[in-house]
């Protein structure tokens, strides 16, 4: 039985740029299934983070249906898909995207905070998902006071703390040296084998399309090719 | 154990990432602190004043009298200022003293000339300089005794007309209740200086037993009781509330009724400093403004990223009115350390104004004013500023913790890159 976390079917968008509308995705469909390790890669302007940010319930299609986990997020109102943002999907920025005035263990733990998780299972969780991560004695260092990579650990810290159904990292080793992101991807590779978590990510970073258990190719807003690896 | 983070914990950390920003806005809303504190404390003394000595100088912050008194003030309208009256009303919540007057017009003469003047005739036993400050303002020889048919005390200006020292005889004369024209003989115990012209060359005192006998009146028979009361700001409802236990043809007037000239006065003080203060929180309000939205502006793309990780848009406006009341607060904090020296030096030692004004004292409306200028602030006043400084910065937080929840999480993160 299919355990389709992400459906797209048939997604369009259009942005206007003045007078004209210009295609960013042309008629989009796909599934991601639970447990996926997947990216979305292609030239720039080929309609990733276009198609990130539907998933991500930050931007609504021009026609099509998305649904997480079977949620229709074109009838879903702002509140709600506030909700669904914070329960059900992580996001891991490009530039980190941290909140400055927090530290590393308050930042892995915000999101837990918003779903109002206990303070001592919060505690629990964010120090376990912060050790995993190779953070562990950092946990009261503020951003400024982390080098890029273990900002970004603590970025994807804070996507898997609440085990949402699935995290969307749009270009996560865009910003990091080659050894870094090396350790980042394993990271990332590590928290989906040994935890389940479901990944898709948004790259034309090589050493990230060659993790990928699944290559989506997109060209001009469509989805050229659609990869499957073992 | 490790916290977690709060949205007051975060408005604060928000607050001082730009520290110079908030510094200048802190000092600005600690000055305007400064400015309202000062200003309603010099205002609060003044005004307190003009009216305790306006009362003072005459029939107290209540007067009762005789209904059509005010209108056609004349020795033949009395009331029965009697002892249970006098202890109905001194047992008012608000009332300090009451004290039976007689006052009205006379013609003093002495050998060598006379002349028109006013006359408050008072128990001494009862009256002090706490209830009619010219009794301590009695420059040559003494008030007289209780028990003294012919005791007068002049103004200063009028016995020296009058060619009346202490221990000469002066001959007052008077309408009676029944329009009669009936005289008395007076011996001059003392003189008196208040500071104001008018009182100076128009008053005398005289004691209320023989002024009685002479007008032909009952033993409890006055034109005035004057009611004294702890707070003068009360004067309004307390004149309400005695009026309802006065007997049937007498009212109780506020000093506002009595002294209509002082009331304007105060009014027109108190609306032009309500303008500056006005004027001061506003340009306060612009700053604060300023900042806030500025901080928000600077912040939209954190703010997407906020909307995305689950933060709700209601929950990035509480954050921003949480900035904005943390700013209140620390600015209200710093404006009370640097008031405090300044508003209790104005409290002590006042600004002496002599040498600008050419005089010690003024008169306004009738109250002989201290040149000396003093801040006491009303308690009330002081947490009306306080929750005005609070609700101007609360208000001026409300549009930019709008804007702050009205961003479109995708747009906002595409900024910066």
């Amino acid at each position: 039985m299919s355990d389709a976390v992400v459906v797209m079917e048939h997604v369009s968008k259009q942005y206007r740029q003045g007078a004209t509308e210009v295609p960013a995705l042309r008629d989009v469909s796909f599934t991601i299934e639970r447990g996926e390790f997947a990216a979305l890669c292609g030239p720039s302007g080929s309609g990733k983070t276009t198609a990130l940010n539907l998933i991500g319930a930050l931007d609504r299609p021009s026609s099509g249906i998305i649904r997480v986990e079977g949620r229709e997020l074109g009838t879903l109102s702002r509140g709600e898909l506030s909700v669904l943002r914070r329960d059900r999907i992580g996001f891991v920025f490009q530039a980190y995207n941290l909140v400055p005035v927090l530290t590393a263990y308050e930042n892995a733990e915000i999101v837990l905070a918003l779903q109002g998780a206990a303070a001592a299972a919060r505690q629990k969780t964010v120090m376990h998902v912060l050790d995993e991560v190779g953070l562990g004695g950092m946990e009261q260092r503020r951003p400024d006071a982390l080098s890029g990579g273990q900002q970004q650990r603590v970025a994807i810290a804070r996507a898997v703390a609440s085990q949402p159904a699935i995290i969307l990292a749009d270009e996560p080793t865009a910003n990091v040296d080659s050894q870094t992101a090396e350790k980042l991807l394993d990271l990332m590779e590590t928290l989906n084998r040994d935890k389940g978590a479901t990944f898709l990510f948004s790259t034309h970073d090589p050493r990230v399309m060659a993790r990928a258990r699944r290559l989506l190719t997109m060209v001009d807003g469509r989805i050229a090719k659609d990869e499957r690896r073992s | 154990m490790l916290r977690g983070p709060r949205l007051y914990v975060m408005a604060w950390r928000n607050l001082w990432r730009n520290r110079r920003r908030t510094i200048i806005t802190v000092s600005s809303l600690a000055f305007g602190v400064m400015m309202a504190v000062v200003f309603t404390g010099l205002t609060d003394q003044s005004l307190g004043d003009a009216i305790d000595l306006a009362a003072r100088m005459s029939n107290g912050h209540v007067t009762i009298q005789a209904h059509d008194y005010r209108d056609s003030p004349s020795l033949e309208r009395t009331v029965d200022g009697n002892a249970e009256l006098r202890a109905r009303l001194a047992s008012d919540r608000d009332v300090a003293r009451v004290v039976p007057r007689i006052s009205g017009q006379m013609v003093a003469a002495t050998a060598s000339d006379s002349f028109g003047a006013g006359f408050v005739a008072l128990d001494p036993a009862l009256d002090d300089q706490e209830s009619f400050t010219p009794l301590g303002q009695i420059v040559e020889g003494k008030l007289f005794a209780r028990d003294d048919a012919q005791g007068i005390v002049l103004g200063k200006v009028l016995a020296h007309n009058l060619g009346a020292t202490v221990g000469k005889k002066v001959v007052y004369t008077m309408t009676d209740k029944h329009g009669e024209i009936v005289s008395g003989l007076g011996r001059v115990t003392g003189i008196l200086a208040t500071g104001s012209p008018s009182a100076d060359a128009a008053l005398c005192l005289l004691p209320i037993a023989a002024v009685r006998k002479l007008l032909g009146y009952g033993p409890d028979e006055v034109t005035q009781l004057a009611v004294y009361l702890r707070d003068q700001r009360v004067a309004e409802a307390a004149a309400r509330r005695l009026g309802r236990v006065v007997p049937p043809g007498a009212v109780a007037l506020d000093w506002a009724e009595v002294n209509p000239d002082l009331a304007g006065f105060v009014s027109v003080k108190v609306a032009g400093s309500e303008v500056i203060e006005a004027f001061v929180i506003l340009l306060i309000a612009a700053g604060i403004f300023n900042t806030l939205f500025m901080s928000v502006m600077e912040r939209l793309r954190e703010f997407g990223i906020l909307l995305a990780i689950g933060f709700s848009p209601g929950r990035l406006f509480r954050l921003v009115v949480w900035e904005s009341l943390w700013l209140a607060l620390v600015g209200l904090a710093s404006g009370v350390v640097v008031t405090l020296p300044l508003y209790r030096w104005l409290h002590t030692h006042g600004i002496d104004m002599t040498s600008r004004v050419g005089g010690n004292k003024v008169e306004i409306a009738g109250a002989v004013m201290s040149m000396v200028v003093r801040a006491t602030i009303y308690p009330d006043h002081a947490v009306v500023i306080a929750l005005a400084i609070v609700g101007v910065t609360m208000l001026s937080g409300i549009y930019p913790a709008w804007r702050a929840a009205r961003v479109q999480p995708v747009d906002a993160i595409k900024l910066g890159y």
